[in-house]
């Protein structure tokens, strides 16, 4: 049986994550990363067509409490992912598939290590059964 | 005779809850039925599938169908209908979206025989007898449609001209897409024969709001007296009517019960289920991990809530008949 490596798709906010990098071509070596204006954008749907489309895993990354540059985009994401995670285990898709990390990473280091340890997670759940 | 459109009315999956809508039409249905000839309508009158068969293709002007798709029965019978049709319209909200039929795909076809015919307190079967779709007594086969895997809406099984949401649509509806098909005055292809707004729009407490709603606890109907000239979602409990089309008339709302989606959602929204979810979470009144959890943690059943007439449609619930699966 081939191994199986599990897709992960990584929305960033701008404002928080990589917006100093001197790492050129870095978006194109993470695969699925898709930056993003604020993490507020990211609609439901957004995540549920990658759910539909393939991926195993969400991950999203937004500012640290009280540094949106929108205000409070960060809090209205965690909000829509506390509900959709309780929405999406009614589809047979495990919570911990949607990931949030609410931090700053002007230089975006940190990002291939946080898909990594992601990645190790959905390979203990698995492919997704019911969909 | 001959010179009358021919119209078909089928029942898939469904409650009947739609025809019952046809009948409601009272005088103006004798209207209709002198205007068209109906060659097929199971619940009021006694046909013949043959009778179907034996006609040419698009020999029948227009059928109406009902109800989602849950065997090989229905698909069978939609798509002959839709051979032997011009236009299809899709009426109620299982044929267009799945309807709570449809809630059915949150469980699988294994489990919901298991409850069925083994573990409901009602049921007696003691040699756990399964329906099968071919059972031999004395020589003979005796056959049953296949119950599938999945409940589809109409539209992903076969082409549909026309939708006419609701559960079930308000007669006023049907009777306008009927003459508009007698007339030959129809709108494009693919179009939902109901207003474009959201229910919000035309809700008699919709300028009765506060200018900011705010959830502090979810609420369900049946444990709060709802005061009937407030905004549900003020109250905290769950209305579908930012994400629904309207049309309706709002029925529910004038007897003070929120909207449960069943018009589905507006022009070019795919799933209202997601839609609903971002709306409802922007509402919550809380900062903090915890305090969000607890105020989710008092919704029950969000998902059921949120798709309720529209699984089947929506971005997750939306899967290929089995039969291309396999192909």
């Amino acid at each position: 049986m081939a191994e199986y490596n599990p897709k992960l798709v990584c929305f960033s906010c701008k404002f928080g994550w990589d917006y100093l990098s001197e790492e050129p071509g870095r978006a194109s070596r993470i695969a699925n990363w898709i930056p993003v204006v604020c993490s507020g954008k990211i609609d439901t749907s957004h995540i549920l067509k990658a759910f539909r489309s393939g991926a195993d895993g969400v991950l999203i990354l937004g500012c640290s409490e009280g540094h949106c540059h929108y205000q409070d985009g960060n809090i209205q994401t965690k909000k829509k992912v506390l509900l959709l995670r309780k929405v999406l285990e009614t589809f047979g898709i495990e919570p911990q598939r949607v990931e949030m990390k609410f931090s700053l990473d002007p230089e975006g280091k940190g990002i291939p290590a946080l898909i990594t340890k992601m990645g190790k997670n959905l390979i203990k759940l698995g492919p997704i059964k019911r969909l | 005779m001959a010179d009358k459109p021919k119209v078909a009315i089928y029942w898939l999956s469904a409650c009947a809850g739609c025809d019952e809508s046809i009948v409601d039409l009272n005088e103006t249905l004798l209207e209709v039925a002198q205007a068209v000839d109906i060659v097929l309508w199971p619940v009021a009158m006694d046909f013949k599938y043959s009778h179907i068969e034996s006609l040419k293709d698009e020999e029948i002007t227009l059928s109406i169908l009902s109800g989602a798709v849950r065997n090989s029965d229905h698909e069978e019978i939609a798509k002959l209908l839709r051979k032997k049709s011009k236009l299809v319209l899709a009426l109620g909200a299982c044929a267009c979206f799945g309807g709570t039929a449809g809630l059915a795909n949150f469980t699988s076809k294994k489990d919901i025989f298991n409850w069925v015919y083994r573990d409901a307190p009602t049921v007696v079967n003691p040699e756990t007898k399964f329906p099968q779709t071919e059972t031999r007594i004395n020589g003979n086969v005796l056959t049953l449609p296949e119950f599938y895997e999945h409940v589809y809406c109409l539209d992903l099984l076969i082409d549909v001209d026309f939708y006419l949401p609701g559960c079930p649509p308000p007669p006023g509806l049907i009777a306008s897409a009927v003459k508009a098909v007698i007339a030959g005055d129809l709108p494009p292809k693919g179009s939902t024969l109901a207003p474009r707004t959201a229910l919000c729009d035309t809700c008699p407490r919709n300028r009765l709001k506060p200018h900011r709603i705010e959830i502090k606890q979810f609420k369900r109907i049946h444990e709060w007296e709802a005061d009937p000239n407030t905004c549900f979602l003020a109250e905290g409990i769950l209305c579908l009517g930012p994400v629904t089309r309207t049309g309706c008339g709002e029925s529910c709302i004038q007897t003070n019960l929120p909207c449960r989606g069943c018009f589905g959602p507006p022009p070019g929204v795919v799933g209202a289920g997601p839609k609903y979810l971002s709306a409802v979470a922007s509402l919550i009144k809380a900062e903090k991990d915890e305090e969000i959890q607890e105020i989710i943690d008092s919704l029950v059943d969000p998902a059921g809530y949120f798709y309720r007439f529209t699984q089947p449609s929506s971005i997750l619930g939306r899967k290929k008949p089995w039969k291309e699966m396999e192909e």
